[in-house]
């Protein structure tokens, strides 16, 4: 815990004790937020396989086949498959290509003769053509894999990333416990922020690298500007950091910034948690494009406009207690990794869950959904 | 019938009963198109967006985000801005006025900027060409109009203003990329996306 020392920030003088440690950090569980396809079931398209009728040709026709079908994009479909159905008299199959783009529409079983036209392979080697169905994409996880192997036989890879935080081995004791002192000051912002008769949503700003808190806010929206939330805030807060900014957070004195000039250097790699990439652009004033490599603690998941000023910002991953019921990174969209967007950040969610879920319920008279862990 | 998008049960549910007459349309337009080849004269990211109630224009605004170290600034959100002040030095209420303001935008709000817009109310969006990239009224989600009972109130959209004139600006611009952004990974990714 010496590390935490780092962790200062002006503004910090909320001596209450209020940083309870360990006996929590059982109550929580840090849940990734993942994008639809890593997690759901196989989707599954229609392709054409071929019986091989003489078993000693299959590494020739396999060959030829791939010259005209090399099958680009589908790299985790296996080429051959033995026959599944046992009593068939002939023992493999060779995929030869994929019947249709989509997963619904089949075109109908074409003869070989339209398939391979004659000339281009020796069809006395090969059976009729018939239609199989093939995993659409390769498999992220084991539990994908087991499913698409089922199917046809599949390649896989396993992302290592991903599994573990599947199985939630992601964070150590260690990180868990950096992870709720930033969620704690969080909380402890949203709760200032209250106390003026604002909503009850804190942020924080992490730099993972050097573990300094770089900005903490709380929602500062009312009727004179009703589109300061505290994750916009905190952007803002960022770029005042770096000497610029739009806004004037000194009627808000909970929502502040560490100074930009002890700027720590990144520590060794050795200490950089996984999945952490540091990017600093080269910049002169050695401070990375906006929330480049930054982490956010925000105690409800982001709304939409939220959610995407993080994508414009290029945050690198976010970090939030309660689900929000038009939250947009989990609950009505998955804007941290909707493939269209230039950028792409993880997101974890159920941090401090239970204390997070009590902050702003009240006053919104919202469901606690983040409970359902 | 100023409105193609939208039935008139939803109108009457939001109780937007105002329009906009095509040649106010076109006027409102013409000036946004005008400050977008500005920004695009100065180096800027050719959008320009104005904000108008009671037939006046109570906003304008174009993209800051690179003054401002703030991805945020964008020109809907400038605009925004802008009106909210108005409304300060006038005493009048914020939620009142964007209720019945009318943006026009040379290019399709992003997500975040229809999201604001949401927030904020405002009941019609007037503008040039999609935004492919980023857009919230329908190229990359459907933010106007989706059913999101928290986040404000979905608005109708009139697109296809002038799209021609505010792609080819948007299309000089990215020929010459902006220098304060890092390097695109979109591009990058192309290969082995999903």
């Amino acid at each position: 815990m010496k590390k935490m020392e780092q962790v200062h920030c002006p503004g910090d003088q909320h001596g209450e004790g209020n940083l309870v440690p360990d006996p929590e950090l059982s109550s929580w569980e840090a849940l990734p937020v993942l994008p639809d396809h890593q997690t759901q079931g196989v989707e599954l398209v229609w392709a054409y396989a071929i019986p091989v009728l003489d078993k000693k040709k299959t590494s020739r026709l396999v060959k030829e086949v791939s010259a005209i079908y090399p099958l680009v994009g589908q790299g985790h479909l296996k080429r051959v498959r033995a026959c599944p159905d046992k009593t068939s008299p002939h023992a493999l199959e060779i995929l030869l290509c994929l019947a249709s783009q989509g997963g619904d529409t089949v075109e109908g079983v074409r003869p070989l003769s339209e398939l391979l036209p004659s000339g281009q392979i020796d069809w006395s080697d090969l059976g009729e053509p018939y239609l199989v169905h093939v995993p659409a994409h390769p498999p992220f996880t084991r539990a994908q894999f087991e499913e698409a192997k089922l199917h046809w036989p599949t390649v896989f890879h396993e992302n290592k990333h991903i599994s573990n935080a599947l199985q939630g081995l992601l964070f150590s004791k260690e990180d868990k416990a950096k992870m709720q002192i930033y969620m704690e000051k969080a909380i402890h912002t949203a709760r200032q922020g209250a106390e003026r008769g604002m909503k009850a949503v804190g942020a924080v700003v992490v730099d993972p690298a050097t573990e300094v808190v770089l900005a903490v806010g709380h929602d500062c929206s009312n009727a004179s500007n009703p589109l300061l939330h505290a994750t916009m805030v905190c952007i803002d807060l960022i770029a005042q950091r770096q000497g610029r900014g739009a806004y004037s957070f000194n009627a808000y004195p909970a929502c502040t910034i560490s100074p930009s000039g002890d700027r720590a250097i990144p520590l060794p790699a050795k200490s950089i948690q996984p999945g952490v990439v540091r990017k600093y652009e080269s910049r002169q004033d050695g401070l990375p494009y906006i929330c480049t490599g930054y982490d956010l603690y925000v105690t409800s998941e982001p709304c939409v406009m939220c959610a995407m000023a993080l994508v414009h910002s290029r945050i690198q991953r976010v970090f939030y207690g309660a689900s929000s019921p038009d939250g947009a990174l989990g609950t009505r969209y998955k804007i941290h990794s909707k493939e269209d967007l230039n950028h792409h950040f993880e997101v974890f969610r159920g941090i401090l869950g239970t204390e997070c879920c009590s902050l702003d319920q009240k006053k919104q008279g919202q469901q606690c959904v983040s409970s359902q862990l | 019938m100023e409105a193609p998008t939208g039935t008139e049960e939803e109108e009457e549910e939001r109780g937007n009963g105002f329009s906009v007459s095509a040649e106010e349309r076109d006027r409102w337009i013409d000036r946004a198109m005008h400050m977008a080849q500005e920004a695009l004269e100065s180096g800027e990211v050719p959008v320009g967006c104005l904000m108008v109630y009671n037939n006046q224009m109570v906003g304008m605004g174009r993209n800051e985000v690179n003054e401002t170290k703030n991805a945020t600034r964008h020109a809907e959100m400038v605009a925004i801005d802008q009106v909210l002040n108005w409304c300060l030095r006038r005493s009048k209420n914020p939620a009142e006025v964007f209720q019945r303001t009318v943006l026009y935008v040379t290019v399709e709000p992003c997500i975040m900027c229809a999201a604001a817009l949401r927030i904020m109310r405002i009941p019609l969006v007037v503008y040039g060409c999609q935004n492919e990239r980023f857009g919230g009224c329908g190229s990359v989600l459907n933010i106007s109009s989706d059913d999101l009972p928290n986040t404000g109130t979905a608005f109708q959209c009139i697109p296809g203003h002038r799209a021609k004139e505010a792609v080819e600006m948007l299309k000089t611009f990215y020929k010459q990329e902006n220098p304060n952004a890092p390097q695109s990974k979109v591009r990058k990714l192309n290969g082995h996306k999903r």
